[in-house]
């Protein structure tokens, strides 16, 4: 009873109704982030099916290595966040693979952001920046990369979001000031860094794939 | 009650080798899909060639969801809301791709 009581806020009486309602909470959150990303991705549809050719030649021009080496760290990260969040909800005292699994997802997160950088600079380098100085004769593939910095610039947001609140985990939990075992604010941060992972699947292919094959 | 939730009394106790098993095989199969779908994006096939990466995605998803999200093992409440968002998006697409590709059909 102590251990759990430590975690229970107002205006719960009971933690498991605390924990149910956190997690109910979460997954409407995520509902509504996937209506906004759906919007995003459904207009790169409509773009996409008006502009075929000219969205294949643009979707060669991003770089695959670093696409796929981000898809690959990603999914990794959700390996790392999911070992971190069972080993709470286990309740039995795993606190340094908790702490572990967190720190990883937070080493993996910044990975991809780093390797995002390098994408972006070589990206300008190539002027796949919409406007005067583009590089692609195609009028459609200016709204291929109109799209692109869009998404994945408000992806990088959901992704920088998700390590400062899995990075406050796992320092908190380095510092032994959070009480891990059954802490539902690690199940909760979980859901959120799955969903800005699921999100990045689905951008893979729209991106990176088009046009490889000629 | 509280403390001892049924699902971790009933089971034998969370070692991290079995959790690192357990989710290891899933992300070996993510990964798996993930090479799969980079490989297929250069076989000609035609229209196939991008439907064959969104549905290697939406697999990929469902792992995800159902499995690192444990959606599978969710109360009902929970898959309730999941599928709220799925339906919304999916009529989304539906009610506007209905629209764009009869346009697209007709020229």
């Amino acid at each position: 009873m102590s251990e759990v009581t430590g975690l229970l806020r107002e205006p719960w009486e009971h933690f498991e109704r605390q924990r149910g309602a956190g997690k109910f909470g979460i997954w409407v959150f995520l509902a509504s982030e996937m209506l906004f990303f759906g919007a995003l991705i459904l207009t790169y549809a409509v773009c996409r099916i008006e502009h075929m050719d000219a969205f294949a030649a643009a979707g060669r021009e991003t770089n695959i290595w670093y696409g796929t080496s981000n898809t690959a760290i990603l999914l990794t990260s959700s390996l790392t966040m999911a070992v971190a969040s069972q080993a709470a909800a286990a309740g039995q005292h795993l606190r340094r693979l908790v702490v572990a699994g967190l720190t990883l997802t937070v080493a993996f997160g910044l990975a991809f952001l780093v390797v995002k950088g390098f994408e972006y600079k070589e990206d300008l380098d190539k002027h796949l920046w919409p406007g005067a100085q583009f590089a692609l004769h195609e009028p459609g593939a200016q709204l291929f990369y109109g799209l692109y910095w869009l998404i994945t610039g408000v992806h990088a947001i959901h992704l920088t979001i998700g390590i400062a609140l899995v990075g406050r985990l796992a320092l908190l939990g380095h510092l032994k000031k959070l009480q891990l075992d059954e802490n539902p604010e690690i199940e909760v941060t979980a859901l959120y860094w799955h969903l800005v992972d699921i999100i990045w699947i689905f951008l893979y292919p729209l991106i990176y794939l088009p046009g490889r094959v000629s | 009650m509280t403390n001892q939730n049924s699902a971790s009394a009933s089971k034998r106790p969370t070692t991290a080798w079995r959790l690192w098993r357990r989710n290891g095989v899933i992300w070996a199969a993510l990964l798996c899909l993930l090479f799969l779908s980079l490989g297929l994006a250069y076989v000609q096939m035609g229209l196939f060639t991008p439907t064959v990466g969104i549905v290697i995605a939406f697999i990929k998803a469902s792992l995800v969801i159902l499995l690192f999200m444990e959606l599978a093992s969710s109360k009902a409440l929970i898959k309730l809301a999941a599928l709220a968002g799925l339906i919304f998006v999916a009529t989304l697409f539906a009610l506007t791709l209905a629209d764009v590709l009869a346009r697209v059909g007709g020229q």
